[in-house]
């Protein structure tokens, strides 16, 4: 707790899907720090976890999943002094997962607000892109009206006066102010004639135009943490450039702090200042921009900057990194390093499930490798078929649960 | 295309449906057994009185002849003479058309309020008791059938209640209004209420069901979407998410159920109104079909598929309204 830059801290996190194939671990013991006013990027393939992460933090995450472990500590000194004396608050710290679920509800969209994926499926088909951004300022303005009252925007609007606002236009939800305000907002991300787009309805904009909106959106309860997951993967190359370009100035002129996830490295070399990157539920190795990218450690970094065509060098072949993204099926999951099974360089060591490492004194690099301690050498290797070939004999004839602990044990 | 445009397309697309109903009505008589000049005429009459019975119903005229007048006279609303009564056939089926729209409406605004909040809950609370109490209600209203339904509340009704009128209808919608608003007398409502209430049950109890199943499903498959959680993660209140977001998108194509079904409430309330001797025409249907009085029967049937019409037209429209894609496209 001595880095008071750091806006949020994530301890321990695990969430986990309890499906009828059996549990399974999207986040597994999540360690992270990020600083307040920082692009921190988070990595990974499809499946690694990131969107679960990120849905952690702003509490959406639905049934069958959970949150069963860990901790979110958020920076915020005013939420602190009313919940002081209480388990939830450190310092300026408040643990969100401490806090109820209306309180963490108030949350939404004013400290942690969050853009999506695809920006068609991301809006109300039915209701205008004005309409739906007002909400948003709408929900905040009503907080903020009664900050005091943690079910203000809840209680003070129930469904008689929905029906009610379906007749009076003094019931409805939405007030002419906070119109007004999203068609600002609409003309503050670039958005031509924002008047008139405002009255139109999600599938009357372009992909581009309507990303747009989703980050007016995303910014109308003025938000600490701005979580952009996959902001730009929906939309073509040149469209990209320009969604990116808005993102990086908004964070300038407003200091948010952005949470980008992408499995696009491109995307994280040209907007983070420090990069965790994912892998089964995990971060493996995190760092600054400099420290992944240039001085990788953890052979699955080094496998996905590998496998980036370079334009100005020798066009040799990219190197895809083997195997396919593990089960998180808790019963599937070993005791091991969870990448030991696709890693070139798997060792003896690698059968016990590393702690985070640090690489260097500067404390920012880290990594979930032993290669951070160790240097690899060649007598400490595994033989290169070991998982090929204990796969289907230890399935088989021994307890399918924990094929390798066994293993690792005979080795040790 | 703007919503007038798209309601005049609708309109034209409706006189068509008409004028196909009026002609497949008017070839029917045609091809059905039973010859209204042997049910008008006494089975003595010599053919000199047949003669000039066929003449008077003006059945000697080639059919395109017929068809072309019964056409003309619809076109000024008419209907036609009843063959039995001599009375104006438009007239008779008009003093019966509240009666079956106070009814299908009544069977309707039950069904909505009962099943809508319904599925609502059974969405909510899927896999829990209260949703397995919803879906089995839903199951036992699709598949019991009305007639018996309607027998089995008289039955009920009449044993353990008491005094509940079991059929017919003493005062119209409007009157009781009337008695409400001039006479300041709420008795005539009472008495309407009373009468309409068990046949309304009956009519409608299918339809709750079909409607809580249809908003059970569509709410599951609403709330799975990804704008819900945009909407949650924008900090709407939970309220709002739910129905003015995921209930209003939930209601778009149940409103055209809705639609179809109100048509068909109208037309196949026979058996309703026949089991509660509910004066509307679907029970003055099966009376005219046993006297064989083809204008009347012609006439309703037109006045179903009419009703049917309007209803979607005014189905499309709200559907329009709701769903901005649909004009625009």
């Amino acid at each position: 707790m001595s880095n008071v830059t750091d806006i949020l801290r994530i301890d321990g996190l695990k969430t986990r899907f309890f499906t009828d194939n059996g549990q399974v671990n999207a986040v597994e013991d999540l360690d992270v720090r990020i600083e307040d006013g920082e692009v921190f990027g988070i990595v990974g393939e499809s499946g690694s976890g990131k969107s679960v992460m990120a849905l952690s933090i702003i509490d959406l995450i639905e049934r069958p999943g959970r949150i069963t472990d860990g901790e979110i500590w958020f920076r915020a000194p005013d939420i602190a002094d009313e919940l002081v004396e209480t388990d939830a608050v450190d310092g300026d710290y408040v643990d969100l997962r401490a806090m109820s679920p209306e309180q963490r509800g108030l949350l939404r969209g004013s400290r942690f607000s969050m853009i999506f994926q695809d920006p068609m499926s991301s809006f109300n088909p039915s209701i205008t892109v004005g309409e739906q951004i007002a909400e948003a300022v709408e929900a905040q303005r009503r907080a903020r009206s009664n900050p005091r009252s943690l079910d203000a925007k809840s209680q003070h609007y129930g469904l008689t006066d929905y029906l009610l606002g379906g007749v009076l236009s003094s019931k409805r939800y939405v007030s002419e102010p906070s119109l007004d305000r999203a068609i600002e907002l609409l003309e503050l991300v670039g958005i031509p004639d924002p008047a008139e787009r405002a009255e139109e309805y999600p599938h009357e904009y372009s992909g581009g135009m309507l990303q747009r909106a989703m980050i007016a959106q995303a910014l109308a309860g003025e938000p600490d943490v701005l979580i952009a997951d996959e902001p730009t993967t929906a939309l073509d190359v040149t469209i990209q450039a320009q969604v990116l370009d808005l993102l990086a100035e908004l964070q300038t002129e407003t200091g948010m702090t952005i949470l980008l996830i992408t499995h696009n490295l491109g995307v994280v070399a040209r907007m983070c200042d420090r990069v965790g990157v994912m892998y089964a539920g995990e971060i493996v190795e995190r760092g600054t921009l400099g420290d992944v990218f240039d001085n990788p450690v953890h052979p699955y970094t080094q496998g996905l900057l590998g496998s980036i065509p370079d334009l100005q060098g020798v066009a040799e072949r990219l190197q895809p990194i083997e195997g396919n993204v593990p089960s998180l099926l808790d019963h599937e999951m070993p005791d091991r390093c969870y990448f030991a099974d696709r890693c070139p360089k798997a060792m003896e060591e690698c059968l016990e499930h590393p702690p985070e490492l640090a690489v260097n004194d500067r404390g920012q690099h880290a990594t979930r490798c032993y290669l951070a301690e160790t240097e690899y050498t060649a007598a400490k290797a595994l033989p290169t078929d070991y998982f090929g070939a204990t796969e289907a004999p230890a399935e088989a004839d021994t307890a399918p649960e924990e094929p390798t602990a066994t293993d690792g044990g005979d080795h040790q | 295309m703007g919503l007038g445009k798209f309601l005049i397309k609708r309109t034209i697309q409706g006189v068509i449906v008409i004028w196909g109903v009026v002609t497949i009505t008017f070839f029917l008589r045609f091809l059905t057994p039973g010859d209204p000049v042997s049910a008008l005429t006494p089975p003595d009459a010599g053919p000199e009185v047949r003669e000039r019975m066929a003449e008077n119903l003006g059945l000697n005229d080639p059919i395109h002849i017929q068809y072309a007048d019964y056409i003309t006279d619809l076109l000024m609303l008419d209907l036609g003479t009843s063959m039995r009564t001599g009375r104006s056939a438009s007239i008779m089926i008009l003093a019966r058309l509240p009666a079956t729209l106070e009814l299908a409406l009544a069977a309707t605004i039950i069904s909505m309020i009962i099943a809508i909040p319904l599925g609502v809950i059974s969405a909510r609370r899927r896999h829990q008791k209260s949703d397995y109490a919803a879906t089995m209600f839903s199951l036992l209203g699709i598949s019991t059938p009305n007639f018996w339904l309607g027998i089995m509340l008289i039955i009920l009704v009449a044993v353990v209640v008491g005094p509940i009128p079991t059929g017919g209808r003493d005062v119209s919608f409007w009157e009781a209004t009337v008695m409400l608003f001039l006479e300041a007398n709420p008795r005539g409502f009472g008495n309407w209420a009373i009468h309409i209430f068990l046949p309304a049950i009956t009519l409608g109890t299918y339809f709750t069901a079909l409607l809580t199943r249809l908003t059970r499903s569509g709410m599951l498959e609403e709330l799975g979407k990804t704008y819900v959680e945009a909407t949650r993660a924008k900090g709407l209140p939970e309220t709002l998410v739910l129905y003015k977001h995921v209930l209003r998108n939930t209601l778009i194509p149940i409103i055209t159920v809705l639609g179809l079904q109100l048509g068909t409430l109208i037309g196949g309330a026979v058996i309703t109104e026949e089991v509660f001797s509910w004066p509307g025409i679907g029970s003055f249907l099966i009376q005219q079909i046993a006297y064989r009085d083809w204008v009347l029967i012609q006439g309703i049937l037109i006045v179903i598929g009419v009703g049917f019409v309007v209803i979607n037209i005014i189905v499309d429209a709200m559907y329009a309204k709701l769903n901005p894609k649909v004009v625009t496209e």
